[in-house]
């Protein structure tokens, strides 16, 4: 019952998430609150039996490549460090969308968060968990 | 300055400090995060009054939260949830060796302790 | 040129340490070249009245660099240190017979301390002496204890590192005051400071005492007889020719600055007529030969000390030259003493005999240095000695007495002491039988020797750099000239009396035979230094117990008390209840939660205590209008809790109970702990600066960081490197935190 909610609450909190992050530059959110939902919802997930994710090094990887990316991107054109770029589009049925080099800035910042809470969650032992239910006892008593 | 908020922050460094100084490792960390929970609101309390959020256009800029300590306070909070989840993995650590989280003394500085404390010198304790 | 000699010295060095095992004896020859280059620039430098400088700032602000200045009296002290330093490698390369083991670190430690007393003698800023004056203090310990495997070696050892380094730290104190007084830090800047201020007078006293540690001064002389145990070209080269000097040296620069200071000239005279007559005395009860010689360097730096102390032009140019004419006989000495170890096994004055004979060309050069010492014509000892007694007869006043007691009386045992000396090491007894003769080992004593001859014979020279030497010392006051003969003085009449008595008092002594006096002074300062080490333990044994919440509790104590200064600080003025109702009812929460957090048994429980603490917390952030802070407050939060779940709930349920005593130490630090933080922050908001920008960052964000949300713009834009620094712990804790997962790593398989 627990795992069919979770089940069905993933795809939402993932919108949120994403909600979050794209918002994040004129509203409340942004690149932590964004990477911490998705965390949320990969920990439920993996705590409810799930699958459990293993990526989690190789995410904050690419997150601090993104990261150190934007921040010497500028560099290419004489720029000072972090300098924004902004974008900014006349798409169709959205009206105007501005998209500066914060945005994957935040990107690269939820994935670190994203990766460090599934490597949390290998460090804490939630893979007692991941194997669902039924192999749970056998997890424990292998522990 | 605000003294309500004045007063949080001294009952939460308190508090943090009584656990902090404990013997077992889960209070320690609990002890931990309320120091920072300490630390983010003294920021932000010495960072000026309260106001709307500050988000330009919503709010008129005289009406607006100080945004910089509000920044610093982010950054903050992330650190201190990485440090969080580090000590608990620590703790997660030390509960597969040892089977509990207290913490126990240094031996290294006990022996060396007990060795000076010894009348027959610095030589032999080694053995012990 | 000074740069790239020191570089020079400090290379060669890192090459013996390196190469030194294969080299083997050569390492000492191979170490005797950067000290000859020295030597021969101080050479040049002599006549030159322009004084090189060099200098390398750290931190400008604090006037912290690396200063040298070499003056008319350093090039002197450079000549002294690094030619007598050549001789003295030279004279190894023979004291260390073929397959002597240990000799490149020998050679390295000698050149490294070569390079440190050069430093010393060059430095210009104190602090720059100060790290060159501990340098020589440690290779000076080293070079003690170079036979390491003897237990008596090892207490001599440390001897002389306690008391010399202790002075460092005096050293230290005093530098500190004195710089303060002054207001410069560099010594050739350092303008006659009036006895009128306290802070001075202690700091001049507290350098004064350093100058005594190091140059061996009545009390702390005991390391120096101790440091006898030293291979003999060390005992030479740090105990009679450069490093007892520093203390000298350090109070002959100073002396312009703090001769005006009655407590310096006071406790200078103390020390040095004090050193000058107990040294001597020691010198004539002892039976070693080689501690005959050190009793005798004590005396002759209380001499040294004496003169420099009293300042007057005229003691300040007997000064000078009794310190050179002391590093050229007093170095001879020893090096002879060094060759009669060698040769005939044994310095016991009972056990030599017949030397005069069997050992001719170390004799004549003895008897050269020997007169040399004692002051007798035509040798410049005696140039110096009689200026030295002219300087004591010109001073007036109670002072006079007693310098003129020290000079006069202490001429008169030196005398008696050389004489002794020489009757009882190569005077008639049964022959020593000896081994082979050894260049290296004759040779340089005997350049010693005669250049005590030589000095005296080329003194018009020799005048025109020892008195621009001298006139630097005496803070540019014309300080006269020394004179071959001086003419018929009241100076040479004391002179001729003393030459009589000492020589009756020394022959009378000289076969007499007695027993060595037991050396007091020795157990004192070892019981010292005992007592030192034993309260270090004890306290390490209370402080260092090894229980974390007993530091972490003392930490935080000390802590709180720093907050004390900031209770006057605390204006009400600035303080409001609060700024909206709310906020007073959150912070009651917060607190609460946090209380209830810790009365709750169980780990389950203090786990959720926590998630309510925090999202309290969050909600003072909403009220306080930080959106984003309440947002990602919640989510970590929420983290947080299931993570503190996750990582303890297979614990037993409840906390282990402390005792009570205990726990209430704690509740009152901590209690403690949270006031001094509300104290500090009340007192900060005493203080307030202008208003946050709020209207120039809302625009900013707008137009340059593209984002209407300014906390947002702040960490991307603004603060962004910050970000990246923050983001990069995120990613080392995901690291360190995978690593941790990994549990038979360690575990599993057995390390090979």
């Amino acid at each position: 019952m627990i795992r069919l909610g979770i089940r069905a609450a993933s795809p939402f909190a993932a919108v949120v998430g994403c909600y979050l992050l794209f918002a994040g530059h004129n509203n409340p959110g942004g690149g932590f609150a964004a990477g911490l939902v998705f965390g949320a919802v990969l920990a439920l997930r993996t705590v409810a039996g799930f699958h459990q994710p293993t990526y989690g090094v190789a995410l904050v990887a690419a997150g601090v490549l993104v990261v150190a990316g934007v921040a010497v991107m500028p560099l290419l054109w004489g720029g000072p460090l972090f300098d924004q770029q902004v974008l900014s589009v006349e798409a169709p049925l959205l009206g105007k969308v501005k998209a500066g080099s914060a945005l994957p800035f935040d990107i690269g910042v939820a994935a670190i968060v994203v990766g460090t809470v599934i490597a949390a969650l290998d460090g804490l032992g939630a893979s007692e968990f991941a194997a669902g239910p039924p192999a749970r006892s056998d997890g424990g008593e292998r522990e | 300055m605000n003294a309500a908020l004045l007063l949080a922050v001294g009952g939460l460094t308190a508090v943090g400090l009584y656990l902090l100084t404990g013997r077992s490792l889960s209070r320690i960390i609990l002890g931990y995060s309320l120091l920072g929970h300490a630390t983010v609101v003294a920021l932000i309390t010495a960072g000026g009054p309260a106001g709307w959020p500050p988000i330009a256009g919503q709010a008129a800029p005289e009406d607006m939260s100080n945004p910089l300590p509000q920044a610093l306070t982010l950054t903050a909070i992330v650190i201190s949830f990485g440090l969080t989840l580090f000590l608990l993995a620590l703790a997660r650590r030390q509960r597969t060796l040892s089977g509990d989280d207290l913490v126990e003394d240094d031996l290294e500085d006990r022996r060396i302790a007990a060795a000076e404390n010894a009348p027959t010198g610095p030589e032999d304790p080694v053995a012990t | 040129m000074i740069f790239s000699l020191l570089v020079l010295h400090v290379a060669v060095c890192a090459v013996l340490a390196r190469a030194g095992r294969r080299l083997g004896r050569g390492s000492l020859l191979v170490g005797a070249v950067p000290p000859a280059c020295s030597a021969l620039w101080g050479a040049a430098r002599l006549g030159d009245s322009q004084p090189a400088t060099a200098d390398l700032t750290w931190v400008g602000g604090l006037d912290l660099a690396m200063t040298f200045r070499v003056d008319a009296f350093a090039a002197v002290m450079t000549l002294i240190v690094s030619g007598i330093g050549v001789l003295v490698l030279v004279y190894a390369f023979g004291y260390f017979g073929p397959g002597t083991a240990h000799t490149g670190r020998f050679a390295t430690t000698l050149l490294a301390f070569s390079t440190a007393m050069l430093g010393l003698v060059w430095a210009d800023s104190v602090w720059t002496l100060f790290v060159f004056w501990e340098l020589t203090s440690v290779t000076s310990f080293l070079l003690v204890g170079h036979k390491s495997t003897d237990a008596a070696v090892l207490v001599a050892a440390r001897r002389a590192l306690m008391v010399t380094a202790g002075g460092g730290l005096v050293l230290l104190a005093g530098l500190l005051l004195v710089t303060g007084a002054a207001g410069t830090t560099l010594i050739s800047e350092l303008a006659p400071v009036d006895g009128a201020g306290a802070g001075a007078t202690a700091g001049a006293v507290l350098v004064m005492i350093a100058a005594a540690t190091k140059s061996a001064q009545v009390p702390f002389h005991a390391w120096l007889p101790g440091a006898m145990v030293a291979p003999t070209p060390v005992s030479a080269y740090l105990h009679a020719a450069t490093m007892v000097k520093a203390g000298v040296v350090l109070v002959a620069v100073a002396g312009p600055a703090l001769s005006g200071i009655v407590a310096w000239r006071g406790c200078g005279i103390a020390f040095g007529v004090a050193s000058v007559v107990w040294g001597a005395l020691g010198a004539l009860r002892h039976r070693d030969a080689k501690l005959i010689l050190a009793w005798g360097t004590v005396s002759q730096l209380g001499m040294l000390i004496t003169l420099f102390s009293v300042g007057t032009p005229a003691a300040v140019l007997a000064a000078v030259a009794l310190l050179v004419a002391h590093a050229l006989f007093k170095g001879a000495l020893f090096l002879i003493v060094g060759e009669i170890d060698v040769r005939a096994g044994t310095r016991h004055i009972d056990e030599l005999g017949g030397l005069a004979r069997s050992m001719p060309v170390a004799f004549a050069a003895a008897v050269l240095a020997g007169l040399s010492m004692a002051g007798a014509p035509p040798l410049f000892g005696f140039v110096a000695k009689e200026t030295a007694i002219g300087a004591a007869l010109g001073l007036e006043g109670p002072e006079a007495w007693i310098v003129g007691f020290g000079v006069i009386g202490g001429s008169v045992l030196t005398v008696a002491y050389t004489v002794r000396f020489l009757v009882a090491v190569f005077g008639p007894g049964p022959e020593t039988p000896l081994s082979a003769r050894r260049p290296a080992l004759s040779a340089p004593p005997a350049v010693l020797a005669a250049a005590g001859v030589a000095a005296f014979a080329v003194l018009g020279p020799l005048d025109s750099v020892l008195a621009p030497a001298a006139v630097r010392l005496s803070g540019g006051a014309a300080v006269g000239h020394l004179h071959r003969w001086p003419g018929l003085e009241p100076a040479l009449a004391v002179s001729a009396a003393v030459l009589v008595v000492g020589a009756i008092v020394g022959l009378a002594m000289g076969g007499r035979p007695g027993q060595a006096p037991a050396d007091r002074a020795a157990r004192w300062t070892d019981a010292s230094i005992d007592g030192a080490v034993a309260v270090g333990r004890a306290t390490v044994a209370r402080v260092q117990h090894g229980s974390l919440p007993v530091y972490l509790v003392t930490m935080a104590a000390v802590a709180t008390l720093a907050a004390t200064p900031f209770l006057a600080g605390i204006s009400l003025d600035h303080i409001v209840a609060w700024d909206r109702p709310l906020q007073g009812v959150l912070a009651v929460t917060v607190v609460g939660a946090a209380v209830a957090l810790c009365w709750v048994g169980t780990r389950l429980g203090a786990g959720l205590a926590l998630g309510a603490t925090g999202i309290a917390v969050a909600s003072v952030f909403v009220v306080h209008g930080a959106a984003d802070l309440a947002l990602t407050q919640l989510l970590v939060e929420a983290a947080i809790v299931v993570g503190f779940v996750l990582a303890f709930g297979h614990l037993s349920r409840s906390f282990p109970m402390t005792g009570l005593r205990w726990r209430a130490v704690r509740m009152a630090v901590a209690g403690l702990g949270g006031a001094a933080v509300v104290v500090g922050l009340g007192a900060a908001s005493g203080n307030p600066v202008a208003a946050p920008p709020l209207a120039e960052l809302a625009a900013a964000s707008v137009d340059e960081g593209g984002g209407s949300n300014v906390v947002n713009v702040i960490l991307t834009d603004i603060r962004g490197l910050d970000t990246l620094g923050e983001v990069l712990v995120l990613a080392t804790v995901a690291l360190g935190v995978q690593a941790l997962a990994r549990p038979s790593a360690s575990r599993g398989s057995p390390t090979p």
